[in-house]
């Protein structure tokens, strides 16, 4: 038992960053019925976008260019967290705006269009920053080994997981305490009583999608140093996120998180025995889970299943 | 707008003027495909993706079940192909059974999982079985080679009444493959205007009036999903014989993805030739376009995402309302009568 | 005992009781009449009689054999047919296709995997007899879209007459039509009742007396007042109601 203590300790931290990515998706799907399956796509683009702002490449030779080279990893670091998700989400906002003529069809079209979106997205990420694998640089602070009981553990991982948790525990505040929440939740329900309340449904509709993808493109930078960053980490990332929202009920808060937490621990545990299998595990609970409950852990019924 | 299930208004020369067209571009096939400055081994491949693509249109288009895990039975074909004649005895007939039989076997475990669930559930059923046998094929070392897969798969001669013909050359392995497209374009037609056809494709316009007529509605949504696996198996073996190997990536949730972008693209959700439209432009593109730029995945991509959003019955439905305006479409009449009532 | 019988059913969704404690009897070769106003658990009632709803509690037979907890399709093999108050038709399939799909003998045939189905002259006979009852055979041919309303509704009627059930059930046949149309109807319910056992859900009042042999009334999910409909005129609580009224009108 004692000797799995690491392992399990390894499938929650992998649960946490599993909940991360897995936030923004099951937002996007929640309130737009949408299976958004570039998702996986705006994680790449957010981690790239930060790659370039970290290594300066966009500014050049110019002087600002050399003044932002001279300022400290972790100013730069802090910078690139609040401006790689906010471009991820304007992308993201783009994508919200091509959706538009398949609101009201299949949701097929929405799964189609995203599908597209995702290959044209990751052809993009090749043209602009290479086909090679690439490194997004941390800070020492919070990078090297640190030893807990007795085992030698990576420092960024504790923060990425500690990361996670603060960033689900903000989701969750903004959506049950504040107005904004309330009206998300409302549209998550019914879009009716969003226009009943004099909202402006494809509005928030452009903001939800925009925020899905913040918290996706801020996932990305998360996860990335550990993950590594290459073109179609999108399309491997993508898919842990959809195995957990349909794991966890489609549209469920709570339900991701559980859920995520479950497969993180089930790859964690099945490394400890079968490391080539490990990623396996994931696609074995999907199947076991669904086969009893068709709706996941904790869904509901859905518009999706017309 | 035309659709797959109002065949009856067709006339007989719609029905077999584009069988005709297709037999006579296939058998003239290797004289032209130089011509133009394509390779012989080009038609090999359209035709292989055709006869999967057709297949596939059975589940996607006609019962509207969106499987997003197709790639899978294309896959197991190929490895079924290559495992019996590494393993069993070299043969041609034999080869193809098992690619067929072991696609069929497994199309029929997933089915039964899948066929109660609807929609969107049904979609990301498939894309994780999908990813199991992609999985498993990648790991499996021992049976299936890992990431470098089946290696120095033979291309067995082919044995009719006693008479025997190699199959080494790229052309002649193209009859062969074309044959095999014929042969599924007819029998594809025959089954989608079957009683069991015709039924498919009311339950994928109306489910709830399915049951009430009396169709126990999941075993038709399982049967499609074998028959369509059957034909992916049988598109594996032939791609295991033209590449000489089988191998993971075909498997992927890319290449499954690639065959729904053809499809639909093609019109597959409007007309029965769609995946045949749908496979020609594709490979236009990677071949044509791919020669004058290195990205032409991102046109492809836009261009299928332009699709999706302004014209899903893509270049079947485009076809039609153009041949429409030039006035040619017989269910003009049709249309004038809805108009007077 | 009845030809059709439903004892003691119950439904509740969440925590609304639906149908609470319905008893109803129909008899062979008779025309029934469900009335009642809008919510009062009508359409519920028709989608646990063919099985798209299981009730929570009670029983229903088909010439005394019990057929509660039973699938629709196989509640639909057995000879219970329906049709529905919003369109349920096959839209993008031509309108003898829509009658074809529901004959008995097409069924039987739902494993043929390679036979015609056009071309086999005995399919669309059956089929175009059907659409000649309900005035549809001149438009066999088109697509079930390009139909008025009127004839959508007539088709939604022959396709449930095209399994040839031994009860039909129809719901709010006359919804939607113009005065015309409902006196085509009318005309079409007293021809089918020769054949038919058929028991209707409706909310014209007069078209429901006029050809009604029995009507139940429901309320609240409960059947309130039962009889023929002469009795149903001298009832006192459905006279004072607004569904007397219009009936009595």
């Amino acid at each position: 038992m004692l000797d799995l203590l690491p392992h399990i300790l390894n499938g929650l931290t992998l649960g946490l960053l599993f909940a991360l990515i897995a936030l923004g998706f099951t937002l996007i799907v929640g309130v737009m019925e949408v299976i958004n399956l570039a998702h996986g796509s705006l994680f790449a683009l957010g981690a790239y976008f930060a790659l370039s702002l970290l290594g300066g490449m966009w500014f050049g030779d110019t002087a600002f260019g050399a003044w932002w080279l001279r300022l400290s990893i972790e100013t730069r670091y802090v910078a690139a967290l609040f401006v790689g998700p906010a471009l991820a989400a304007i992308a993201g906002m783009a994508l919200e705006l091509c959706l538009r003529p398949t609101y009201g069809k299949a949701p097929l079209y929405g799964l189609l269009l995203t599908f597209g979106a995702a290959l044209v997205i990751e052809e993009i990420i090749r043209l602009g920053w290479g086909t090679g694998e690439q490194n997004l640089m941390v800070p020492a602070s919070i990078n090297g080994p640190v030893l807990v009981a007795g085992f030698i553990y990576s420092k960024y991982k504790f923060f990425a997981a500690g990361f996670s948790i603060v960033a689900i525990f903000a989701v969750w505040l903004f959506l049950e305490k504040t107005p904004y929440g309330a009206i998300i939740k409302a549209g998550a329900h019914d879009s009716e009583m969003v226009r009943a309340l004099g909202y402006d449904l494809s509005k928030l509709r452009l903001m939800v999608f925009g925020f899905g993808a913040a918290l996706a493109g801020l996932a990305g930078i998360i996860m990335v140093p550990i993950w590594g960053l290459r073109p179609h980490v999108g399309i491997d990332v993508v898919i842990p996120a959809f195995l957990i929202i349909v794991i966890g009920g489609i549209g469920s808060f709570w339900g991701a998180l559980v859920a995520a937490i479950m497969v993180g621990l089930a790859v964690g545990i099945t490394g400890a025995y079968a490391g080539a299998w490990a990623t396996m595990s994931m696609y074995i609970l999907l199947i076991i889970v669904v086969g009893f409950r068709s709706r996941g852990l904790f869904g509901r019924k859905s518009a999706l299943e017309n | 707008m035309i659709s797959l299930s109002d065949i009856p208004v067709r006339s007989r020369f719609q029905v077999y003027a584009p069988m005709a067209v297709m037999a006579a571009a296939l058998s003239t096939a290797p004289w032209w495909l130089p011509a133009i400055g394509l390779y012989q081994y080009l038609g090999i491949e359209i035709a292989i993706w055709m006869i999967f693509a057709l297949g596939f249109n059975l589940l996607f288009g006609y019962a509207g079940l969106h499987s997003f895990g197709h790639g899978a039975y294309l896959g197991i074909g190929a490895y079924a192909f290559g495992l019996f004649q590494q393993n069993v005895a070299v043969s041609l007939w034999g080869g193809l059974a098992a690619g067929i039989l072991a696609a069929g076997l497994a199309g029929a475990i997933v089915g039964a999982f899948i066929s109660h669930r609807r929609g969107i559930y049904y979609a990301l059923l498939t894309i994780a079985f999908g990813q199991v046998f992609w999985f498993t094929s990648m790991k499996l070392y021992g049976v299936t080679g890992g990431e470098d897969g089946l290696l120095g798969i033979p291309r067995p001669p082919l044995t009719l009444f006693g008479l025997e013909y190699a199959l080494r050359s790229n052309v002649a392995l193209f009859y062969l493959a074309a044959f095999f497209l014929l042969a599924t374009v007819l029998l594809m037609w025959r089954l989608v205007n079957s009683p069991f056809g015709r039924v498919l494709q009311a339950i994928r316009q109306n489910e709830t009036r399915a049951r009430f007529a009396g169709y126990e509605v999941w075993r038709f949504k399982w049967a499609a999903f074998v028959i369509s696996a059957m034909f992916a198996g049988l598109a594996g073996g032939l791609f295991a014989m033209a590449q000489q190997s089988a191998y993971p990536d075909v498997m992927s949730l890319h290449q499954s993805g690639l065959i729904v972008m053809m499809v639909l693209v093609g019109g597959g959700l409007v007309s029965f030739w769609g995946p045949v439209l749908g496979v020609i432009l594709y490979f236009v593109a990677r071949d044509v376009l791919g020669g004058l730029t290195e990205t032409w995945l991102l046109w492809y991509g836009m261009m299928f995402m332009a699709m999706v959003m302004l014209r899903p019955e893509g270049l079947a439905g485009m076809i039609h309302l153009g041949w429409k305006r030039l006035g040619g479409a017989s269910e003009k009449p049709v249309i004038l009568l809805a108009e007077k009532a | 005992m009845a030809f059709f019988e439903a004892r003691n059913l119950h439904k509740r969704f969440g925590s609304r009781v639906v149908l609470e404690n319905i008893s109803l009897a129909f008899e062979r070769g008779q025309v029934s009449g469900i009335m009642g106003p809008n919510g009062a658990g009508k359409t519920t009632c028709f989608h646990v009689l063919t099985g798209l709803h299981q009730p929570d509690r009670g029983e229903i037979e088909l010439e005394g054999k019990s057929i509660s907890g039973l699938s629709p399709q196989r509640i639909a093999t057995l000879g219970v047919s329906r049709s529905f108050q919003i369109m349920n038709l096959f839209d993008d399939s031509v309108v003898i296709e829509n009658v074809m799909l529901a004959l008995p003998e097409f069924r039987t045939r739902r494993l043929s995997f390679l036979g015609g189905v056009f071309d086999d002259t005995k399919l669309v006979d059956a089929a175009t007899d059907v659409l000649d009852q309900v005035g549809l055979a001149a438009r066999a041919w088109e697509k079930a879209t390009s139909l008025s309303y009127g004839e959508r509704r007539a088709l939604e009627i022959g396709v449930a007459l095209a399994a040839r059930p031994k009860i039909l059930f129809l719901d709010e046949p006359t919804s939607g039509l113009g005065s015309e149309a409902t006196r085509n109807l009318a005309a079409l319910v007293r021809r089918l009742r020769e054949h038919y056992t058929i028991v209707m859900i409706e909310h014209d009042m007069r078209f429901l007396f006029e050809l009604a042999d029995r009507i139940s009334v429901i309320h609240w999910g409960q059947v309130i007042a039962e009889g023929t409909p002469a009795e149903l005129q001298a009832n006192k609580w459905v006279r004072r109601s607004a569904l007397g009224e219009a009936a009595l009108a």
